[in-house]
């Protein structure tokens, strides 16, 4: 499902983001990747999504290989995949419901298939009656709820969340973990970037930890040994 | 087509939405355009004071009293064949002297000492209008022949030679000015113009961020910040238009004062509607389309 291998990421000589990192993650697991602050967690993310491109290595996620990916592409990519942010990254003028909408609009999807799926995916995280609200009016586990929801809208078959509970209290904390649990239950792949102790040990998942941007660890039901 | 309808869409909702931005927008379009058609009108005045003086421009060539009115009449048409020449007239010697009685009908001495002359003694009289006051020197010299030489006894243009020159100096220096003022200006309108957009969309960074994280095309987020481009020139255009319609009716009144001929600009603009404002809605549509592309190219860069 996620492959990378030998992935080298320099900004500058002396800026080594990630160093010859080998990771495969196969269908329908769940993998939390934990590391301090610049440890290249969220690097990994962002060269899962084609933000970014290695300086060396190769990374496949399903068919696609991103190295030769071309910029046309990388929308269609990003489709396939479900990111979720420490800063949930929602679209402030807009509602909820036209933040959920818009993943499927970007997509072509038409209008009554947009109808019938964004409340299912708004009843899911619990704010279907919250559709019309803007994300500032929401408070910050809302937010993250809705960021859920929207990476569900292309029934991604990767959910990557990039510290997801980095802003929240333990109460929504929880609640996004079980969240995430249940998606994987259904079989999606979830990649948990964080550096949540609590989070990590409570999953009792396979368990990644980069230092330095290389990988010091990899535990099929692993502890925050950091 | 259902994502042209949606990029229409969503133009149409970050318009409602963002209506202080819209707003400031189209106020400082709309305050370019009225500079600029401030200065254009500016221009279209000078244009027209200066061919009113060249306009009141002419030169007299007074024939001798032996010459007959055919001799003149060769003259004329010897002179109408010149393209630098607009208009030529002719008055031949009793129309002179109608005309001389006419302008001293009050001074009985003058009168008195034309009768004592006995007959006409006068000979008739061409005036020549040319396009450009430096072109009567052309048409002096080519009067210097031989054979017209002994018909002519004197020409204005010998005693208002210096005042012509200086006329058209003048002119050609406010001519100057103002194409050198426009330019200038112009030239601040498209930086202000360019900024105005830059700025606009720059606020909008985070929002363009999100939207290619959720697997947006390029031209799905580009689509309705062309859309709103071409809608806030419109809006302003129109309003600019508006404002213009009336400042002109006022200013109309004092140009009625100056100009005799009943030239208003309301007639220049309402009969260049099409000119005026295709200019300026292709210039501002151009802007204001080319900064927000050049604004977001760095954003959309993957």
């Amino acid at each position: 499902m996620i492959k990378l291998q030998g992935v080298t990421k320099l900004y500058n000589a002396n800026s080594v983001a990630l160093r010859d990192v080998s990771i495969n993650i196969g269908a329908g697991e769940f993998v939390s990747v934990i590391g301090q602050s610049g440890s290249g967690k969220t690097t990994l993310a962002r060269l899962l999504i084609a933000e970014e491109r290695p300086t060396k290595g190769d990374i496949h996620i399903g068919d696609w290989d991103l190295i030769n990916i071309t910029p046309n592409e990388i929308p269609y990519l990003r489709r396939q995949i479900g990111m979720i942010f420490q800063d949930y990254k929602l679209l402030s003028k807009k509602t909820i419901y036209e933040n959920v909408a818009f993943a499927l609009e970007v997509a072509g999807e038409n209008n009554h298939r947009i109808r019938q799926v964004v409340p299912q995916l708004l009843e899911i995280v619990g704010l279907s009656k919250k559709y019309d609200r803007y994300p500032f009016q929401l408070s910050g586990g809302e937010q993250q709820r809705v960021a859920i929801a929207r990476s569900l809208a292309h029934r991604p078959k990767i959910i990557v969340a990039d510290e997801p509970t980095g802003n929240l209290d333990t109460i929504n904390t929880e609640e996004i973990i079980q969240i995430l649990k249940k998606i994987n239950e259904f079989g999606t792949t979830v990649m948990l970037l964080t550096h949540n102790r609590e989070v990590v040990n409570s999953l009792r998942r396979r368990v990644i930890t980069l230092h330095g941007g290389e990988i010091v660890m990899d535990q099929s039901e692993g502890k925050y040994v950091l | 087509m259902v994502s042209f309808w949606r990029v229409l869409k969503f133009a149409f909702q970050d318009l409602g939405r963002n209506l202080g931005m819209s707003f400031m927008t189209v106020f400082i379009l709309v305050l370019m355009l009225l500079s600029f058609n401030t200065l254009w009108s500016l221009e279209i005045l000078t244009q027209k004071a200066v061919s009113t003086v060249k306009d009141q421009i002419n030169v007299s060539i007074y024939f001798s009293s032996d010459a007959k009115d055919k001799e003149a009449e060769d003259v004329k048409s010897y002179l109408s064949g010149f393209p630098e020449v607009v208009q030529v007239d002719l008055r031949s010697r009793d129309e002179v002297l109608r005309l001389f009685r006419e302008r001293h009908s009050l001074s009985t001495e003058v009168l008195q000492a034309l009768e004592e002359l006995g007959g006409n003694p006068f000979g008739p009289t061409v005036i020549v209008k040319t396009k450009e006051p430096g072109d009567y020197k052309k048409i002096v010299e080519a009067l210097n022949a031989p054979e017209y030489a002994n018909l002519i006894e004197a020409k204005s243009f010998d005693e208002h030679a210096d005042a012509i020159d200086k006329i058209q100096n003048i002119t050609n220096r406010i001519e100057g000015a103002g194409m050198g003022l426009t330019i200038l200006f112009a030239l601040i309108s498209f930086l202000v113009i360019f900024n105005t957009v830059r700025v606009a969309i720059s606020s909008q960074r985070f929002e363009i961020g999100i939207k290619r994280l959720v697997g947006a095309s390029n031209w799905f987020i580009r689509g309705p910040y062309l859309v709103v481009s071409v809608v806030l020139t419109l809006i302003s255009v129109g309003v600019a238009a508006i404002i213009l319609k009336f400042a002109l009716k006022w200013v109309d009144r004092y140009l009625s004062v100056v100009f005799s001929d009943g030239f208003s600009l309301t007639n220049y603009y309402n009969s260049h509607i099409l000119y005026v404002f295709g200019v300026q809605i292709l210039v501002v549509l151009i802007l204001t389309v080319a900064s927000s592309v050049l604004a977001m190219r760095r954003q959309l860069r993957v």
